[in-house]
């Protein structure tokens, strides 16, 4: 499994659920095309889960589908326990776990990452729910069910890094500005369709 | 001087909090407003709360909540403010989500009531308006009772900028 195939996997079951995702699932979501209702935690890693849970619990008939990554996770590892704290039940909080930073540009180790386990971190923080997936097949067969149960829930998907693409032959290029901007364009827009509901 | 002056009773700051439609009280607790969290603690009608683990996750929680149609303040601690800068560029600045804070002023030497915070002998408490103003950060000091009107600015003002606003709650909140 691949970042890509997970979040079309996810893409594919998410109906009309609130899509709040950062780092490298943000732009498998671009290359998908996923629309609203969505929003990005960027730039600003380590904010996606703290930010869904806020909507979960301003807007408890929709479901929100947090599709977070493993450095962003860590770096605010209390988040889990936030969420824990407040038991939504319209929560799910999806790890891309890849064991890299800047995966597919530069492919940095995680920290600790030959001992991370996501779910047991989850469970002992109170996530209601865990599983971990890394066969594609199996996990877009789970997802449907799932989404089903209540929250908060927590899945860890194991997934191939792509290959680092940065190098003496494509150094960095700036980055556009959409993606300082897009997260406050983002939230007007989302706010408008959560309140036209 | 009379210290009582400057301890705002926690009641008045809950009913400026209800003046203002606040519907979230999103906190990492502060020794500063430990007698206004104790009566949230206790149960008021149509105030949620949410303790967060650190204050990035306060601001964070509060954007959703804000995005979500919500009416949430949140309540840290100086030292607090200082632990989520990035969390208050991104969300607060960059993103033009509104953020209401209260923001205790932790380590303020008595003495210091009634003066300006900038002569304080303490770093945390002689920092934090500068650092306010480094990002332009709008801010209003709660120093005594009738400062409360503050907090029905400071919602205005965040509400139709789309900007943060900070309210330095400048001596521990009275138990009454």
């Amino acid at each position: 499994m691949n970042i890509l195939s997970a979040c079309d996997a996810i893409s594919r079951a998410r109906h009309d659920a609130v899509l709040v995702a950062t780092m490298g699932a943000m732009n498998a979501f671009d290359r998908l095309g996923a629309g609203q209702p969505r929003i990005n935690s960027v730039p600003l890693m380590g904010g996606a889960p703290s930010i869904g849970l806020g909507i979960a619990l301003a807007q408890s008939a929709h479901k929100v589908i947090v599709v977070d990554g493993d450095a962003s996770l860590l770096m605010q590892l209390g988040s889990l326990v936030t969420v824990a704290g407040q038991q939504p039940r319209n929560f799910y909080h999806f790890v891309i776990h890849n064991g890299t930073q800047f995966t597919g540009l530069s492919n940095l180790p995680l920290a600790g990452d030959s001992h991370l386990d996501f779910t047991q971190m989850a469970e002992a923080a109170g996530y209601r729910r865990v599983h971990r997936h890394d066969d594609l097949e199996v996990f877009s067969e789970a997802l449907p069910g799932l989404l089903a149960e209540p929250g908060p829930t927590l899945v860890e998907l194991v997934v191939e890094s792509d290959a680092p693409v940065f190098g003496p032959d494509h150094p960095q290029q700036d980055w556009a500005d959409l993606q300082f901007t897009r997260m406050g364009d983002e939230a007007s827009k989302l706010a408008n369709w959560l309140l036209r509901k | 001087m009379n210290d009582t002056t400057f301890h705002i009773p926690a009641s008045s700051y809950l009913e400026a909090l209800r003046r203002n439609g606040v519907d979230y009280f999103i906190t990492v607790p502060d020794w500063v407003q430990l007698a206004l969290h104790t009566r949230i603690e206790q149960g008021v009608a149509g105030i949620h709360q949410v303790t967060c683990c650190n204050e990035d996750q306060a601001l964070s929680v509060s954007a959703g909540l804000r995005i979500g149609g919500r009416n949430p303040i949140v309540a840290i601690q100086n030292q607090g403010l200082f632990a989520c800068v990035n969390s208050l560029r991104a969300i607060g600045l960059d993103a033009k989500i509104p953020i209401v804070f209260l923001i205790g002023q932790f380590g303020r030497e008595f003495a210091n009531f009634g003066l300006d915070p900038g002569q304080s002998r303490r770093s945390m408490v002689r920092y934090l308006e500068p650092l306010l103003d480094a990002m332009s950060v709008s801010h209003w000091r709660l120093e005594r009772e009738q400062d409360l009107r503050f907090v029905d600015e400071a919602f205005a003002f965040a509400l139709e900028h789309k900007r943060p606003a900070a309210l330095l709650v400048g001596a521990p909140t009275g138990w009454n």
